[in-house]
């Protein structure tokens, strides 16, 4: 089997993870992967036709709650309590301009 | 005071019987914990001004002569990813490394509430990715029972730190099986909980659907209580559930006659469960120590009356690819959030950066380890147009009939007996340059993740080796209650001391 993966899409993954690959451990890194992969062949023997996919959780069901602002006495409280308070993250800015998050150019 | 298997449970009769203050005892642990530590670098940083001033509170309401909750002052260590505000809260990573936490986790909201102090952060592998804390960015922990052994992880500073006595109990987080492998490793009790069972709000994620936060402790009682302290339904996080939906059992000695425990026949040979010198334990290949110690769990819990019964997981053998597939793929997106900008205090200027999208590249590019990189790029991978279906879409579907078989088994048994970990801890560096064979450290633990059921690890006692095994009993979604009872009496008929 050709390996699924080869420099070109290593580099193509890194670009989408937005990570700066250190040349001297792509190929180690290439080599992981293709072992990873080659592992995972053992699924296509198992058959799981008409079995839905299952994403997770323990209860199945969707959590909803009315488009609106919480009226809900508890909820409100609960909230309150619990509301990170704006400085503590301003704080955390790697570099500001008053109270904005000073970063270089998006577009070039 | 001796510090030595001091439980949560003996603390808190210490404290009302005025044995010590919970002042001098933090101060006592803080004093240990610097030789000890020196040792085991079980701990990340130590939280001395805040714990001694929070043990302080609590011996002020000692002598106002108020109503204690059972936690109060009990100096815990926890794994750190998990938020507590102000703190530093570094995931074991470099790219977190100056992260300060601007908000409680909420299982740290109840804890403070009940009055609990914290020691401080324990080591663990980078951002919950690994089995023996060696992907740390920080340092390696060791393991208390043999220094020159991992401790498991990936809350292995979480597990050494209680094996150590460096603190009465901690808090862990497991994906795959990062709190009941250590806790196997360290010879401790580890829980995971049920999907659900505690909020993930405040915890830096891993991969959302596996995640679970959990108690690490020394008896089976201890992680009763704390459970029950950082159980419920929280409203930031919308997968946790309703405490009424926890089953509540309490059995008598003599119930246990109407129990069964379930054994895989996957995993164990023969219904006798000789060892095969040829094959191992079949799935998993357990050691000969591991055998061994199943056979000696399994005669203890006979002896209380309990039914053993065959069952068959056909499909967990599959959960380890199925595990390696849905965990990167949710990694790649947890982790795209740190990108040098949040959460950090790396300047533009030190990269000398031109645009955005460098400060990304070269703050991901330095600031992740390889396991990191690895899982993010995986991720992207199975995810990607084209490899979806082969990939992610066919593990989900395997997930099902992973969880399918479980439910199956629990129609016939009402808890099903496994080994946490294929061997005992093994040597430092041992299995660093082999991932499949670090990977299949957690073939025992990884299906409940994927099933969402809860587990626990617990020390095997009367063993003739030398190094801790933990066998693992699982139970029915909610049932952790099932788990602490028929825990409880293994440890009563097996001499753990509870008093």
């Amino acid at each position: 089997m050709p390996d699924l993966i080869n420099k070109k899409t290593l580099e193509y993954l890194a670009g989408l993870g937005r990570i700066e690959l250190d040349k001297k451990h792509e190929e180690k890194m290439l080599g992981d992967l293709q072992n990873i992969l080659g592992h995972f062949d053992e699924l296509k023997e198992v058959d799981t036709e008409d079995v839905e996919p299952l994403a997770g959780g323990t209860i199945e069901t969707n959590v909803f709650r009315n488009d609106e602002g919480f009226k809900l006495p508890a909820d409100a409280k609960a909230l309150a309590g619990r509301q990170v308070s704006s400085s503590n993250l301003t704080k955390a800015f790697p570099e500001k301009e008053g109270d904005f998050l000073k970063v270089p150019p998006v577009f070039e | 005071m001796s510090l030595k298997n001091l439980t949560i449970k003996k603390f808190a009769e210490g404290l009302r019987n005025k044995k010590f203050s919970a002042f001098e005892i933090t101060k006592e642990f803080f004093g240990y914990i610097e030789e000890e530590d020196k040792n085991v670098d079980a701990y990340l940083r130590l939280s001395k001004n805040s714990a001694l001033e929070r043990a302080n509170k609590v011996d002020v309401e000692i002598t106002k002569g108020k109503e204690l909750n059972i936690l109060a002052g009990a100096p815990l260590a926890i794994k750190d990813n998990i938020l507590i505000e102000g703190e530093l809260c570094a995931s074991g990573s470099k790219i977190l490394e100056n992260y300060r936490a601007s908000y409680d986790a909420t299982v740290i909201k109840k804890l403070k509430q009940a009055g609990a102090i914290f020691l401080g952060k324990t080591n663990m592998d980078e951002f919950a990715m690994g089995s023996s804390t060696e992907n740390s960015a920080f340092k390696t922990t060791k393991n208390p029972r043999d220094l020159e052994r991992v401790p498991g992880g990936s809350s292995g500073g979480s597990a050494a730190a209680v094996a150590a006595d460096m603190c009465v109990a901690a808090l862990g987080s497991d994906t795959g099986g990062s709190i009941r492998q250590p806790a196997g490793f360290c010879g401790i009790v580890g829980l995971k909980p049920t999907y659900g069972a505690v909020s993930r709000y405040g915890l830096i994620a891993m991969a959302s659907s596996l995640d679970q936060i959990g108690p690490l402790t020394k008896t089976v009682e201890d992680a009763e209580i704390l459970f029950n302290a950082i159980k419920g339904k929280d409203s930031l996080d919308s997968t946790s559930v309703e405490s009424s939906k926890f089953q509540v059992s309490s059995f008598k000695f003599q119930d246990l006659k109407s129990l069964t425990i379930g054994l895989p026949k996957e995993y164990f040979a023969t219904p006798d469960f000789a060892f095969d010198e040829v094959d191992g334990g079949r799935v998993g290949g357990m050691s000969k120590e591991v055998v061994l110690a199943m056979q000696e769990v399994i005669k203890s819990l006979k002896s209380l009356k309990i039914e053993f019964k065959e069952i068959s997981l056909p499909h967990t053998k599959y959960a380890l690819s199925c595990y390696y597939i849905i965990m990167p793929a949710e990694v790649s997106a947890n982790l795209a959030r740190f990108d040098g900008i949040r959460y950090s205090r790396a300047s533009s200027s030190k990269f000398k950066a031109s645009s955005l999208k460098d400060i990304y590249f070269k703050t991901r590019g330095e600031g992740f380890g390889d396991e990191a990189k690895r899982r993010i790029m995986l991720g992207a991978f199975v995810l990607s147009s084209g490899y979806y279906d082969a990939y992610y879409a066919k593990a989900q579907k395997v997930r099902r009939l992973i969880k399918e078989d479980f439910e199956k088994a629990f129609k016939e048994v009402d808890l099903i007996l496994t080994p946490v970990s294929p061997t005992p801890a093994f040597e430092i560096g041992e299995k660093t340059e082999d991932l499949l064979l670090m990977y299949l450290s957690d073939i025992f633990t990884i299906p409940l993740n994927l099933a969402g059921l809860p587990g626990m690890s617990i020390p095997v006692k009367n063993l003739k080796s030398e190094l801790p095994v933990g066998f693992q009993l699982i139970a029915k979604p909610f049932h952790e209650n099932d788990i602490f009872e028929v825990g409880k009496f293994y440890e009563k008929i097996t001499g753990v001391d509870n008093k």
